[in-house]
């Protein structure tokens, strides 16, 4: 919930969202929870961003919104990912391990010589 | 149902609203966790703003991205919706191919006719003339004080308009004739446009290969130079680049090529080649001779941003100037202006956007058809948009389907249109339809093709509309338990009947109009022309070249060639004149009578005069009134003779004698003899005053030659260009013509719009026929079960037969009510176009109102029968 920690990647919020959403629909606030707690809040995922990337996905297709009842009985808006959602998903997924790897192998790498 | 379609109630029909909620269900969220971390309520909920920061820049992003996704769909929805309902009318319009195919050819028929129509006025008056600032050109007239204006102007009145005027760029003038040139091929007859130089450049015709004219080619001593139209070039010289510096003669000059234009140029007047004027002592703005020679025709550009009324005025002005300084030639006489366009077009304007009017009134009452159709077809598929209504289908959804059907027919039909407006342009073009001025701009440009697509999409709206609308009425599309057969019976019954009283209304008012047309024109050919056209035939010969250097030559040749004619087996008569009958006026002179005082400066002093040999009348059938025809006695040296015709006897003459009085007309002449008047112009005018010189006394070198005989003169055409030919292969003959070919081309413009306005009343008649037939067919079908009860209670077939003509008659009688009314009230329109007959004709009236009353009898005729042949037995069962 700090302030203090990098900001987040261009793309790498989008993933994140639709990791949230892999196990199920969930309303924008659960994401936000979701995405705070499993990042042990270490990421600044201000929900300034948080909103219009949500529905920056609904427009590609990737995740779909319906109006539902919220755990406390208030109308609110549940996103859930459609099946292309679930292939960008799996892309996404691969692709940021291929590229953090990449990225730890060269800082774990010796100077050249 | 596309996937999308179930979001779009999830915005609601504001997405600003539903971001808002969502957002604002989020800080909600937030607060109830911080208070349940120990927050105070206004704590937490600052706390809640704070972490989210930018809220408003937050909603805008969410609702700009859903606004744009929310066009996207609309997009998508509309071009979805359109290919549903033009999936579903082309599968209507397979569905029904006798109501398919009776529309497309209406709606064809309708689209084409206007296209073609429009095309011709657009190429005619709408297009800008093929000139450079077209729209700025002037032709400048002398006005009589008789109202009479001439083209054209003397020499020394050109030039002092060009040194007055203060409205014009460029003052230019051109003298259009035909020349014999010698040294191109064959010898031949040529249009020769004798021009001052600056008129290339103003109107903007270039050389394509070689020079124009140079400014002093003007001047006397250097007009030895021609150049050559391209036509001409290609026609007579192959297209040959080596013509420059080669020469032509004519008239026994010899003029060095130095030029050959390129195809977009041309002249107002048709010219083969373009000579600069050679400008002698007479082209002097001070001079007082040749005042009154008037051969030039002035063309002049208008400074920008000045307009006709101004030229016109300056003009004037100029004119007055003039009377004041040479009173002896100007007295009474002005200038006046007309812009080159109306010149051109002027008389045909009017006629022409009334066919315009008339073939839209034809394109009304093809829509009136079409809709007809549609109201019909849509009683039949009530049940079909019942069942769509009840499935959800809103009303304006149901009236798009079916105007999109309406669209399309209007299209497939604009595009048979536009088919056929291409072929009857064509044929038009080439049947050269009484030389209708700028034929040849006539074609189907693009200007058409978006004429003819907005004529067709208007055409849709105005069928598809009322239709659509009935059929979708709200009462039609309550529920699903009325029958299909009798839904809204009433209601749409009405309004084809009033639809086919429209398309009555308007197919007596094109009648109407046909009618007066047809009248007129057969008062025209009625009219006298003060000849006989029937047995005689006619042929143009130029004497021109070193042979005929002087009027003694001319002469000599022009009685050797008569004498070789007459000597022709079936020839009755051989004459020669200088002006043929219906052939205009000719050459105008003044006249004045010997003696008598000056007549007011209100008359016009000038007589027609034309040169002809003793046996003219004689050729052409015209008698003798009084006194006698000239004779071989007439000779050039012997008194100078004149026959005058009836015209110029009363007006000059009037309760006097003429015979043996003496006139002044270019010289004194003792008239000898009165003929009857001869037509000169058209039908519809009448005869001028007009003098006839013998052609010994006044000889032309070209010649009409005109040639009577027993049995088709035109079989002798043959044997008389032999003979001419054996007198001088060099001539250059014109085709001959039987005389009545004259009198037919007097009248081939009205007879033009005559057969164009009868061909749309026809099909305007054809198609309310149509109308009424099934209006009629319907409600017979609609009403066979109560028309069983009444045969069954005792009507004979006979009352039903009667009863539904009846109503096609009351249906009739109510268009013709109102076509009536609305054709008097539009008859304003074309009277100056009608000649002996008036707007209010009763014969014409008496004659639409039959045919009108007839054709509705006979289109219902089918229908009464079948109604008469209902079986009540078989009627109760359905």
């Amino acid at each position: 919930m700090s302030q203090g920690g990098p900001d987040i990647l261009r793309g790498t919020l989008d993933l994140l969202i639709l990791k949230a959403l892999s196990w199920g629909p969930a309303h924008g606030y659960a994401v936000a929870r979701w995405i705070e707690q499993a990042t042990n809040d270490a990421l600044a995922v201000g929900e300034g961003t948080l909103y219009p990337a949500l529905h920056r996905l609904e427009e590609r297709g990737w995740i779909l919104a319906t109006w539902g009842a919220s755990e406390n009985n208030r109308q609110a808006k549940f996103y859930e990912l459609t099946r292309r959602g679930r292939t960008q998903l799996r892309a996404e997924d691969q692709n940021w391990r291929r590229y953090a790897a990449a990225v730890f192998a060269a800082l774990d790498a010796p100077a050249l010589d | 149902m596309p996937r999308w379609t179930r979001f779009r109630k999830l915005f609601g029909l504001e997405p600003k609203g539903d971001v808002e909620a969502e957002l604002a269900f989020h800080v909600e969220m937030r607060v109830r966790e911080l208070i349940e971390q120990g927050d105070t309520p206004e704590g937490a909920r600052r706390r809640a703003l704070e972490r989210f920061g930018d809220y408003e820049r937050a909603r805008d992003a969410c609702v700009a991205i859903n606004e744009r996704r929310r066009t996207r769909m609309d997009v998508a929805e509309f071009f979805t919706e359109l290919r549903q309902d033009l999936g579903y009318a082309v599968r209507m319009m397979r569905r029904t191919p006798a109501f398919t195919a009776a529309a497309l050819v209406t709606l064809a028929l309708g689209i084409g006719a206007n296209s073609a129509i429009f095309s011709v006025v657009h190429g005619v008056l709408l297009q800008s003339l093929p000139f450079r600032d077209a729209e700025r050109l002037h032709h400048l007239q002398m006005l009589y004080p008789d109202g009479t204006k001439y083209d054209t102007l003397s020499a020394p009145d050109f030039m002092s308009v060009r040194a007055g005027q203060r409205v014009f760029e460029q003052v230019e003038a051109m003298d259009v004739r035909p020349l014999t040139m010698l040294g191109a091929g064959e010898p031949r007859e040529v249009n020769a446009a004798i021009v001052s130089v600056g008129m290339l450049d103003m109107l903007g015709v270039k050389v394509a290969i070689g020079r124009a004219f140079a400014p002093e080619e003007n001047q006397k001593g250097h007009a030895q130079v021609v150049v050559l139209s391209h036509g001409f070039w290609q026609r007579v010289f192959g297209g040959d680049p080596a013509v420059l510096g080669r020469t032509v003669t004519t008239a026994g000059n010899t003029y060095t090529i130095i030029g050959v234009t390129t195809t977009a140029s041309s002249l107002p007047d048709p010219a083969d080649a373009i000579f600069p004027l050679e400008f002698d002592d007479s082209y002097d703005a001070t001079a007082q001779k040749g005042r009154r020679s008037e051969f030039l025709e002035v063309l002049a550009r208008a400074k920008a941003g000045v307009g006709p009324e101004a030229v016109d005025a300056d003009m004037k002005r100029i004119g007055a100037q003039l009377q004041k300084t040479f009173p002896q030639s100007n007295d009474g006489l002005t200038l006046a202006s007309i812009p080159l366009r109306d010149l051109i077009v002027g008389d045909v304007r009017k006629p022409l956007l009334v066919l315009l009017g008339a073939v839209g009134f034809v394109l009304l009452v093809a829509c009136a058809n079409v809709a007809n159709l549609l109201l019909a077809r849509g009683s039949a598929r009530h049940g079909e948009l019942s069942v769509r209504s009840a499935l959800g289908a809103g009303r304006a959804r149901l009236i798009r389907q079916l105007v999109t059907e309406s669209i399309l027919l209007g299209l497939i039909g604009g595009t048979i249109g536009l088919a056929i407006a291409y072929l009857s342009t064509n044929a038009l073009i080439s049947a050269r339809p009484a030389d209708l001025p700028r034929i040849d701009d006539i074609r189907l440009d693009a200007t058409v093709v978006w004429f003819t697509l907005g004529a067709a999409l208007l055409t849709s709206l105005v069928f598809g509309l009322i239709p659509a609308l009935q059929a979708t009425n709200e009462h039609l599309l309550r529920g699903l338990q009325e029958s299909g057969r009798s839904g809204g019976g009433g209601r749409t019954h009405r309004m084809r009947a009033t639809l086919v009283v429209v398309e009555m209304a308007l197919a007596v008012i094109l009648l109407t109009g046909a009618g007066l047309f047809i009248r007129s024109f057969m008062a025209l050919t009625e009219v006298d022309p003060g000849f006989q056209p029937g047995g005689a035939m006619t042929l143009r010969v130029s004497l021109q070249g070193a042979d005929y250097a002087n009027a003694d030559q001319v002469r000599a040749r022009v009685a050797q060639l008569m004498d070789r004619v007459r000597s022709l087996p079936g020839v009755t008569a051989v004459a020669v004149t200088s002006t043929l009958p219906l052939g205009g006026l000719g050459a105008l002179n003044d006249f004045a009578v010997e003696g008598a005082p000056p007549p007011p400066p209100d008359v016009n002093a000038e007589i027609a005069v034309a040169g002809a040999t003793p046996d003219y009348f004689t050729a052409i059938g015209t008698p003798l009134k009084r006194g006698r025809f000239f004779t071989e006695l007439d000779q050039p040296k012997s008194p100078p003779v004149a026959v005058i015709n009836e015209a110029a006897a009363k007006k000059w003459f009037p309760n006097q004698d003429p015979i043996g009085k003496r006139v002044l007309s270019g010289g004194p002449h003792e008239i000898v003899g009165i003929v009857g008047d001869v037509l000169q112009r058209t039908p519809g005018q009448p005869a001028a005053a007009q003098m006839f010189l013998p052609y010994t006394q006044r000889s032309s070198r070209t010649i009409r030659l005109v040639v009577s005989a027993n049995g088709d003169p035109l079989a002798l055409a043959p044997s008389v260009r032999e003979q001419i030919r054996a007198l001088d292969p060099n001539l250059p003959l014109a085709e001959a013509i039987p005389l009545t070919e004259m009198v037919s081309r007097s009248v081939a413009r009205p007879r033009f719009y005559m057969s164009l306005l009868t061909l749309f009343a026809v099909v305007a008649l054809a198609l309310s026929a149509t109308g009424i037939f099934g209006v009629m067919s319907y409600s017979v079908a609609q009403q066979s079960k109560e028309i069983g009860i009444r045969m069954a209670l005792g009507a004979r077939a006979a009352d039903v037969l009667t009863a539904v003509v009846g109503r096609a008659l009351t249906l009739a009688g109510l268009g013709v009510i109102v076509g009536v009314a609305a054709a008097l009230a539009l008859g304003g329109v074309i009277r100056s176009q009608l000649f002996g007959v008036t707007v209010f004709d009763p014969l014409t009236l008496a004659a639409v109102i039959t045919v009108l009353m007839l054709s509705a009898t006979l289109a219902s005729l089918l229908p009464a029968t079948r109604a008469a042949r209902i079986d009540p037995v078989k009627a109760f069962r359905q």
